[in-house]
C-alpha cells in the first residue's frame, strides 16, 4: 500500500486547536482566500510553521467556527518524488478475487468538502499538474482517468500547496502555469522573539532558555549556503527544548537535534557546535 | 599543548561566520601584508574582511582560537570602531584639556584621544587594556558558553606567565595584564611596592560587573592613567614601553575604516542635495527668477550652491585620500571572496606541503563593455549541433518496472501468477503491481578554465613580416600582431575568446540534457594567492548573469594548477552527485611565482597537478586535461594517463572536443 494513500494524518481531526503564533497578516489573509475558495500555495523553508499554520487554518474554519462540519476536515500529502498522480486520485486494489477502487486522498478531499494539502509539491511527479490544473480553475473538477469520473469538487474543497524555493533544485521549480493558479502567502522563520515564544509554548522550557535556542537558530541560519540552505528551523528548535525537557542535558540535545540534523558535513557540524557551545549556558 | 590555526582554521572561519553573520578570512597574523600597520605574530586582530590569528597558540585546547577570534568579532559587535572623538568629549567631563599637540584632519579619533594625554602611548595602551575587560565581560553576558573555554585559557596565560612584584610602570601595566586574565586582585596588590594598583582593581571591577559601551572603556582609561601618573615619571626615566604598536594598532585603523564609511555617507548626502538643488535651480532659471540683480552679483541661493559645492569637494578629497591611506595601512583586501587551503605535494621531499596554498574563491565580475548578443547568437548557433551529440546520452524519462509491491497499475502477469499460486493452495507473491520509474542522469561537471596571462595570445599567430628596417638580430615577440597588420583588421582571435566561446556553447548544450554543471576560471600569483573564479555553480540556472559572467572571463595572471583542481574536485565531492566529472581546459603548463624552488623549473609545478590530478580520481571524481598547446604531449602524458587529456591541434576545435569528452566521460 503506497505511503501516500494513508496520509490523513491524526491530527487532522482538529479536535483541539493546534497552536500558531501569526507573523503578519496570514490568518486573515487565508480566510479570506478560503472564502472566496482561491488555492492557496505556501512558500518558505522547511519547519518554519507552514504545515501548522494549516492545520490552525483548518481548525478555524472547520471546528472553531462551526459553520461546517467534516470528520477529517484536512487531508495532508507529504509529495516525494515518486508520488504520481494515480497515487493522489486512487487506484484499484486486489481484494481476495476481485479488483476495487479505491479512492486517494485528493478525492476524498474533493468528495467531502476537506482542505487538501500538497506538501512539498514540486518534488511530486510531472503527471500530477494536470490535477492540479482542472481544480484550482473555475471548474473546480477532478478527472478519475481509470473509472472514467469527472468529479466535481465539494463546495468547501480547497487545495493548498506548500513549496520551498530555497532547497528545491532549479530542475523543480513550480511552472509560472501552475504557479499562478494560486495565491500565494510567503513563510519565514519567525523573527527572535517570536520564535522563543513558540519555543517556550511548544516545548514547555523556561523563557530564557527558548531564548538561547532562538538565538542559536538565528546564528546556525547565517550558515545557510554551507550546504544545508534551510539554516535550522523551528521545528528543531522546539525538538531541541522538548528534549531537555525529558531530561537530555542541554548541549547534548542540541547535538542530536540539531549538529547531527542539519548536515552531515563534519566541518560543519563542528562550526555549529560551537555555535550551540558558545551560547548556552 | 601547541594548537594550530590550520587545523581549526576551517570550522574556526565558520563559526565566525555563524556569530557575526558575516564572512571573515581566517589567516596567521604572520601573513598580514599592510605597511603601514605592523601585527606581532603571536597577536590576534580584525583587520577589514580578514581575522588574523596567531599561527600556533600555546594554550590547553583549540577552543583558545574561539575565544580568540570572539573577542576579535566583540570588538566589532560591541562598538570599539565605532568611537567617535566628539561623542567622547561630550560624555567625558575627566578628559584632559587640549594639550596642543600637532594634530590631522586624517588622525584616528581614538589618536585625538591620546594625545589628550601626557603620554599617549601608554593611554592608547591602557584603553586597549579596558576595551579587552570590556568585551570579555560582553561577551561572558552574551555568550555564557565561552565563560568555561575563557577561564581555561586565561588559567594557562597566567600559570605560563604569573605575577610579578610591582615596582614600575611597566611591571605595574604587566599586573594590569594580569588582572584583565583573571589574575587575584589581593595577590596584585600584595605584589604591589608603588600603591598605584590599589584604586585600578575596582574601576576593573567595575567594567567587568556592568559592561557599557566604548566610552565606559575610555572613562576608566583617564581614571586609571590618574592612578598610574605617579609612575610617569619614573618610567621615562628608566626604560621605553615595549608596546609602541598599540599607538597605531588595528583598532584606530579599524576606527578609520568605519569613519570612512560614515563619511562616504555623508557624500552621498551631499551630492543629492546637490542635485536636488540643480534640478530646483533649473525650474527657477525657467522662470526668470534673477531679476534684480546687479551684472556679476551672485543670488544666496548660488552661494549657498557654490558652498555646498565646495564642501563636496573637499570631502571626496578626504576620502579618496582616507581610502588610500588604509588600503596602504592594512594591505590587499577580498571582500567578496571566500578563501580556502591545500596542501601542495612537494615532490623534492615526498610530502605535502600542509596547507601552504590559499585560494580566494569569487563571482567573476561581468564585463560591462562584451556585447552579450553577439554571444548569444554564438550559442544560438552551435546549440543544436552540439546538443544533438548529447542527447545521444541522455536516458529515456521514464520506464516501467514490473512485479512491485507499489505501483499506479495492477501487473496483470503478476495478478494471474498470484491467483494461480492461491488455487494451488502456495502463498502468493504480493508484488503485483507496476510503475513508471525515473531514469536520471546523476552527473555534476566543473569546467576549470586556465585563465593565465598567456591566453591572451593569438590563436593564430601572424608571421613576423620582416620590412627594410628591421633588425635581423632582435627577433620580434611571438603572439603579437605585427606592427604592419592593417589598422581597421579587428583585433585577432585570441585562445580565452576561444575558450569562452566553448564554454558558452557547452552551456547551451548542456542546460538541454539537464546536466548540473559549473563553470571556473582559475589565476592568481603565488601560493597564497590562487584565484578561482566562479561563473555559474552547478545548482544555478543559466542566465543573463551567467552569460555576463563567462563573458567577463579575461586574461589574469599565472597557472597554479594543483589548488585549483583541488578545490573544484571538492566542489565536486560537495554536489553528492553519483557521477563527477572535471575538465580542465589550459594553453600550457603549469607555472606560477613559486610553483617549485627555481621559477624556470616546471617540474614541481606539474608533479603538484599530477597529485592533484590523481587525489580527484582517488575520490571519485573523473578527471580530463584540455590543452590548446600543441606541445601539450610532452607534458601531460607525465601529469595523466592518456586516455585522460587530449592536445588540440587546431584551437578552434575546443568546442567539438568538449562535447566529444563530455560525452564519453559521462555517457
Amino acid at each position: 500500500m503506497s505511503e501516500a494513500m494513508n496520509m490523513a494524518q491524526p491530527q487532522a481531526h482538529l479536535h483541539e486547536e493546534p497552536y500558531y503564533l501569526p507573523l503578519g497578516d496570514e490568518v486573515a489573509v487565508f480566510r479570506a482566500a478560503y472564502e472566496a475558495r482561491l488555492p492557496v500555495l505556501l512558500k518558505g523553508p522547511t519547519g518554519c510553521g507552514k504545515t501548522r499554520f494549516v492545520e490552525h487554518m483548518a481548525w478555524r474554519l472547520y471546528r472553531h467556527d462551526r459553520a461546517r462540519s467534516l470528520e477529517v476536515p484536512l487531508i495532508t500529502l507529504s509529495c516525494h518524488e515518486d508520488l504520481t498522480a494515480t497515487d493522489m486520485v486512487g487506484r484499484y486494489l486486489l481484494q481476495a478475487d476481485e479488483t476495487v477502487w479505491s479512492d486517494g486522498p485528493l478525492t476524498r478531499a474533493v468528495r467531502t468538502g476537506a482542505i487538501c494539502y500538497l506538501d512539498e509539491v514540486v518534488e511530486a511527479r510531472k503527471d500530477t499538474t494536470v490535477l492540479i490544473h482542472s481544480l484550482t480553475d473555475h471548474r473546480r473538477l477532478l478527472p478519475i482517468e481509470k473509472t472514467g469520473e469527472l468529479l466535481p469538487a465539494h463546495p468547501d474543497f480547497l487545495l493548498v500547496m506548500s513549496y520551498n524555493p530555497g532547497y528545491q533544485s532549479v530542475l523543480k521549480d513550480l511552472k509560472p502555469s501552475t504557479r499562478q493558479r494560486f495565491v500565494s502567502l510567503t513563510f519565514d522563520y519567525p523573527d527572535l522573539e517570536r520564535e522563543a515564544a513558540i519555543i517556550t509554548h511548544e516545548a514547555g522550557v523556561d523563557a530564557a532558555f527558548a531564548e538561547r535556542l532562538a538565538t542559536i537558530g538565528a546564528k546556525v541560519r547565517n550558515l545557510r549556503e554551507h550546504g544545508f540552505e534551510e539554516g535550522v528551523s523551528t521545528r528543531l528548535l522546539v525538538y531541541t527544548g522538548q528534549l531537555t525537557v525529558k531530561g537530555i542535558e542541554a548541549r547534548r540535545a542540541a547535538e542530536i537535534a540539531i549538529v547531527n540534523a542539519v548536515t552531515d558535513d563534519a566541518v560543519v557540524q563542528s562550526a555549529i557546535r560551537d555555535i550551540v557551545d558558545t551560547l548556552l549556558p | 599543548m601547541s594548537i594550530e590555526l590550520a587545523d581549526v582554521e576551517a570550522p574556526l572561519a565558520l563559526f565566525a561566520e555563524g556569530m557575526a553573520g558575516r564572512y571573515f578570512h581566517i589567516a596567521p597574523t604572520s601573513e598580514f601584508a599592510g605597511r603601514r600597520l605592523q601585527l606581532g605574530t603571536d597577536q590576534s586582530a580584525l583587520v577589514s574582511d580578514t581575522l588574523y590569528l596567531p599561527e600556533r597558540l600555546d594554550a590547553p585546547d583549540a577552543s583558545a582560537y574561539r575565544v580568540l577570534a570572539l573577542q576579535q568579532l566583540g570588538h566589532l559587535e560591541f562598538g570599539t570602531y565605532a568611537f567617535d572623538f566628539a561623542e567622547a568629549q561630550s560624555r567625558l567631563p575627566g578628559l584632559p584639556a587640549d594639550t596642543g599637540k600637532q594634530s590631522s584632519a586624517r588622525m584616528s579619533d581614538y589618536e585625538y584621544f591620546y594625545q589628550r594625554f601626557p603620554d599617549p602611548t601608554l593611554a592608547s595602551r591602557v584603553l586597549h587594556l579596558c576595551e579587552r575587560i570590556r568585551i570579555d565581560a560582553l561577551m561572558l553576558r552574551h555568550y555564557p558558553g565561552i565563560d568555561r573555554h575563557l577561564r581555561r585559557y586565561h588559567a594557562h596565560l597566567l600559570q605560563r606567565d604569573p605575577p610579578m612584584p610591582v615596582f614600575d610602570l611597566t611591571t605595574a601595566l604587566y599586573a594590569l595584564d594580569c588582572a584583565t586574565l583573571g589574575a587575584d586582585a589581593a595577590q596584585l596588590e600584595a605584589m604591589d611596592a608603588t600603591g598605584a594598583l590599589a584604586g585600578c582593581h575596582a574601576i576593573i571591577a567595575g567594567i567587568r560587573q556592568a559592561p557599557g559601551d566604548v566610552y565606559q572603556a575610555a572613562d576608566a582609561c583617564i581614571r586609571l592613567l590618574d592612578h598610574l601618573a605617579p609612575l610617569l615619571h619614573q618610567h621615562q626615566a628608566v626604560m621605553p614601553l615595549p608596546f609602541d604598536e598599540e599607538l597605531n594598532g588595528p583598532a584606530t585603523w579599524m576606527q578609520r575604516e568605519a569613519r570612512l564609511d560614515d563619511w562616504r555617507e555623508d557624500l552621498a548626502t551631499l551630492d543629492r542635495n546637490l542635485l536636488a538643488i540643480e534640478i530646483l535651480e533649473g525650474d527657477e532659471a525657467v522662470a526668470g527668477d534673477a531679476e534684480g540683480l546687479q551684472d556679476g552679483e551672485l543670488r544666496p541661493e548660488d552661494i549657498h550652491l557654490a558652498a555646498l559645492q565646495q564642501e563636496r569637494d573637499t570631502l571626496a578629497r578626504r576620502v579618496d585620500m582616507e581610502r588610500s591611506a588604509i588600503r596602504d595601512a592594512l594591505g590587499k583586501n577580498y571582500p567578496n571572496a571566500r578563501s580556502f587551503r591545500y596542501d601542495e605535494w612537494d615532490y623534492l621531499t615526498h610530502s605535502y606541503r600542509r596547507r601552504w596554498c590559499r585560494l580566494f574563491e569569487q563571482r567573476l565580475e561581468p564585463d560591462a563593455n562584451e556585447d552579450l548578443h553577439a554571444l548569444q547568437a554564438l550559442m544560438r548557433r552551435h546549440r543544436p549541433r552540439v546538443q544533438k551529440q548529447l542527447e545521444l546520452i541522455k536516458p529515456l524519462g521514464y520506464q516501467r518496472v514490473y512485479r512491485v509491491a507499489d505501483g499506479d497499475e495492477l501487473d496483470f502477469n503478476a495478478v494471474i501468477q498470484a491467483r494461480q499460486d492461491r488455487l494451488a493452495g502456495q502463498s502468493p507473491d504480493e508484488r503485483v503491481y507496476s510503475r513508471r520509474e525515473r531514469v536520471q542522469r546523476d552527473v555534476c561537471a566543473a569546467f576549470l578554465v586556465d585563465l593565465s596571462a598567456s591566453t591572451d595570445d593569438p590563436v593564430n599567430p601572424v608571421p613576423p613580416v620582416y620590412g627594410p628596417e628591421d633588425d635581423d638580430d632582435e627577433l620580434p615577440d611571438v603572439g603579437h600582431t605585427s606592427p604592419h597588420a592593417p589598422a581597421d583588421e579587428p583585433p585577432p582571435r585570441r585562445i580565452i575568446d576561444v575558450q569562452r566561446d566553448a564554454m558558452l556553447i557547452m552551456s547551451a548544450a548542456l542546460e538541454g540534457i539537464g546536466d548540473s554543471y559549473g563553470i571556473y576560471g582559475f589565476s592568481g600569483y603565488g601560493h597564497d594567492c590562487v584565484e578561482y573564479f566562479v561563473a555559474k555553480e552547478p545548482h544555478e540556472r543559466f542566465s543573463r548573469a551567467t552569460l555576463a559572467a563567462i563573458a567577463g572571463m579575461k586574461p589574469k595572471r599565472s597557472t597554479r594548477m594543483g589548488p585549483a583542481i583541488r578545490h573544484g574536485a571538492r566542489k565536486l565531492i560537495d554536489s553528492g552527485c553519483a557521477m563527477k566529472v572535471l575538465i580542465i581546459i589550459s594553453d600550457g603548463f603549469p607555472q606560477d611565482s613559486d610553483y617549485g624552488p627555481q621559477r624556470g623549473d616546471h617540474e614541481y609545478g606539474l608533479q603538484d597537478t599530477a597529485r592533484a590530478l590523481r587525489e580527484a580520481q582517488e575520490k571519485g571524481v573523473e578527471t580530463f586535461c584540455i590543452t590548446v598547446d600543441r606541445s601539450g604531449h610532452d607534458y601531460l602524458r607525465r601529469m595523466c594517463p592518456d586516455a585522460r587529456y587530449l592536445v588540440i591541434e587546431d584551437v578552434e576545435d575546443l568546442p567539438e572536443a568538449l562535447t566529444k569528452v563530455y560525452r564519453t566521460l559521462t555517457g
